[in-house]
């Protein structure tokens, strides 16, 4: 990944800040993927998620210092009607389904248009399939994913929360996409060094793919 | 050697708590200890004094006495008990023998089944009751009053939340049929509508809250207006799990206690409180995302240890607070949501 985010030190660079939101079926794996992103960690039964939880990652990416706010929200069908106000000002949304489960990519795919409806105007989507790791009870194909989200220009990849696959990944790439010298106000110049390198390690540890 | 020994065991011990919640590696231990060194004292007097009231009677009657005796916390090991009587579940429980197993030979819908099993090893996992399926857990007992709950109301179904609700009664009441009782008297007479397919009691009561916060501390309402931070995205939890993992667990059970008795005043009393305590903090956060920081830095289960201070302040804060007021707000809104 030529284009990972590097992680040295940055005192002077520009920052631009991102309100990302995580969409999605209950249980499909939205709260681990951000507690992987985040933490590097992962727990194997993860709390349910009730209204939303908040929590913030900083990335370097070509020398601009990225602050993620991340919202991660309830995935139970009833907690539907709080969810724009999570998604809304949204510059970014992971979608999460589950690949062993078709139903959450059926889910999935009404939240692809609910945010084409009734997200920001420019909102960068990208479609996570989860829990690849278990691709032995694989139940959505990789490539009636990937075809849907070329056709909805959606940034798709598969990913584990439990291995690391493709988690640091699919938040770069959400990144890479944002426009960044844009004049909607989200970005600011940091003054002096008020980033704390422990973020910035986690970010490297969580990088490994190859646990 | 003996010493060391028994230093060992304790610390062994202390890990988990009387509810068989594992402490998290950011557990203050230095803070809780310097706190139970003077609450067993308190502890004592109480379960003495609850022994006397209860002395010689056959059923715990309301008087301010008995209000006061809740307000300053009932005994653990009297806890169960007492929720069942004072909220009448025991009563709902004697008038409907049978329907807790009626319920349960019937087979539940699909899908409420199937919301039902996705959160079973969700819930609690640090728990030593549910975090596995040894037959003295708890998570058979959880599947099934989710599971009779959501048979004996299938309009509401199962919503995500009533797990750890329930999660928790089983710890305190340690019996399913009485906890299904329970839960059906907090869901029917004491929180009416939060757990709804539409929520709306939920949202009903965040706006009155929004209300009363207007009333006690408008500078804190005008500024979350101002930043656009709507009262659900800080207190949805705070409402659906009724202050668990928001409150230490000690501090969730005291506030328990007032639930059962005095009805659902108690999560405006410790809202307005948690408000009001931090005012400043909110009123200094700049932006969105810092209020959002703020609410989660001062909610927090590794906060408000000192759970008789905590309850006490709760009185203070929210004094006078009339039902009717709430009663009023809650028309009000209920016909706007």
């Amino acid at each position: 990944m030529a284009n990972r985010g590097s992680h040295k030190p940055n005192g002077s660079s520009p920052m631009c800040q991102f309100k990302l939101v995580l969409l999605g079926e209950s249980a499909v794996g939205k709260s681990s993927l951000v507690l992987r992103f985040v933490k590097g960690q992962f727990h194997e039964f993860q709390e349910s998620t009730i209204g939303a939880a908040f929590l913030t990652q900083t990335v370097v990416l070509d020398d601009t210092t990225l602050k993620f706010e991340i919202w991660d929200t309830a995935g139970q069908e009833r907690y539907h009607s709080l969810a724009p106000m999570y998604y809304r000002g949204s510059q970014a949304a992971v979608v999460v389904y589950d690949i062993t489960n078709q139903d959450t990519f059926a889910r999935a795919k009404t939240w692809v248009r609910e945010l084409e409806k009734q997200g920001s105007p420019n909102i960068v989507i990208a479609l996570a399939g989860n829990k690849a790791d278990m691709a032995n009870k694989r139940m959505v194909e990789y490539e009636d994913a990937q075809a849907y989200a070329e056709e909805k220009s959606l940034l798709f990849m598969e990913t584990s929360a439990k291995t690391a696959m493709n988690v640091n990944d699919i938040f770069l790439a959400i990144a890479k996409r944002l426009p960044r010298n844009d004049d909607s106000g989200n970005r600011q110049r940091t003054q002096g060094q008020h980033l704390e390198d422990k973020d910035r390690r986690e970010v490297k540890e969580g990088g490994c793919c190859s646990k | 050697m003996m010493s060391a020994l028994n230093s060992n065991d304790l610390q062994h011990k202390s890990e988990i708590d009387p509810y068989g919640f594992k402490h998290g590696d950011d557990f203050d231990y230095a803070t809780y200890d310097e706190f139970m060194s003077q609450y067993l004292g308190v502890l004592a007097r109480r379960a003495s004094k609850w022994n006397q009231l209860l002395d010689g009677i056959s059923r715990l009657k309301k008087s301010r006495k008995v209000k006061r005796y809740v307000r300053k916390g009932i005994p653990n090991e009297l806890r169960g008990q007492v929720w069942m009587c004072v909220s009448k579940a025991d009563k709902l429980m004697e008038e409907n023998p049978g329907l807790y197993q009626r319920l349960l030979s019937e087979p539940l819908d699909p899908d409420a089944q199937s919301e039902i099993d996705t959160d079973l090893h969700r819930t609690f996992p640090e728990n030593i009751y549910f975090g596995n399926d040894s037959p003295n857990g708890k998570r058979s007992s959880l599947r099934n009053v989710l599971t009779a709950f959501a048979q004996h109301n299938p309009d509401i179904g199962y919503c995500q939340g009533m797990n750890y609700v329930v999660a928790m009664m089983l710890i305190v009441v340690k019996d399913e049929e009485k906890s299904f009782f329970l839960f059906e008297q907090l869901t029917k007479r004491i929180l009416v509508g939060y757990y709804s397919r539409d929520l709306k009691g939920l949202k009903v009561d965040q706006e009155v809250l929004g209300e009363l916060v207007r009333l006690k501390e408008p500078a804190v309402s005008t500024h979350m207006e101002k930043e656009q931070v709507p009262w659900s995205i800080p207190t949805t939890k705070w409402f659906v799990c009724l202050y668990l993992d928001v409150l230490p667990i000690e501090t969730t059970l005291r506030v328990w206690d007032c639930l059962f008795y005095e009805g659902s005043k108690i999560i405006f009393r410790v809202a307005l409180s948690l408000v009001l305590q931090n005012a400043e903090a909110i009123l200094n956060s700049a932006s969105f995302p810092q209020i959002v920081e703020a609410f989660k830095h001062f909610a927090s289960p590794q906060k408000h240890i000192d759970c008789h201070n905590f309850m006490q302040k709760v009185f203070q804060d929210s004094q006078p607070l009339k039902m009717a007021t709430i009663t009023k707000l809650r028309e009000e809104f209920n016909k706007k949501i």
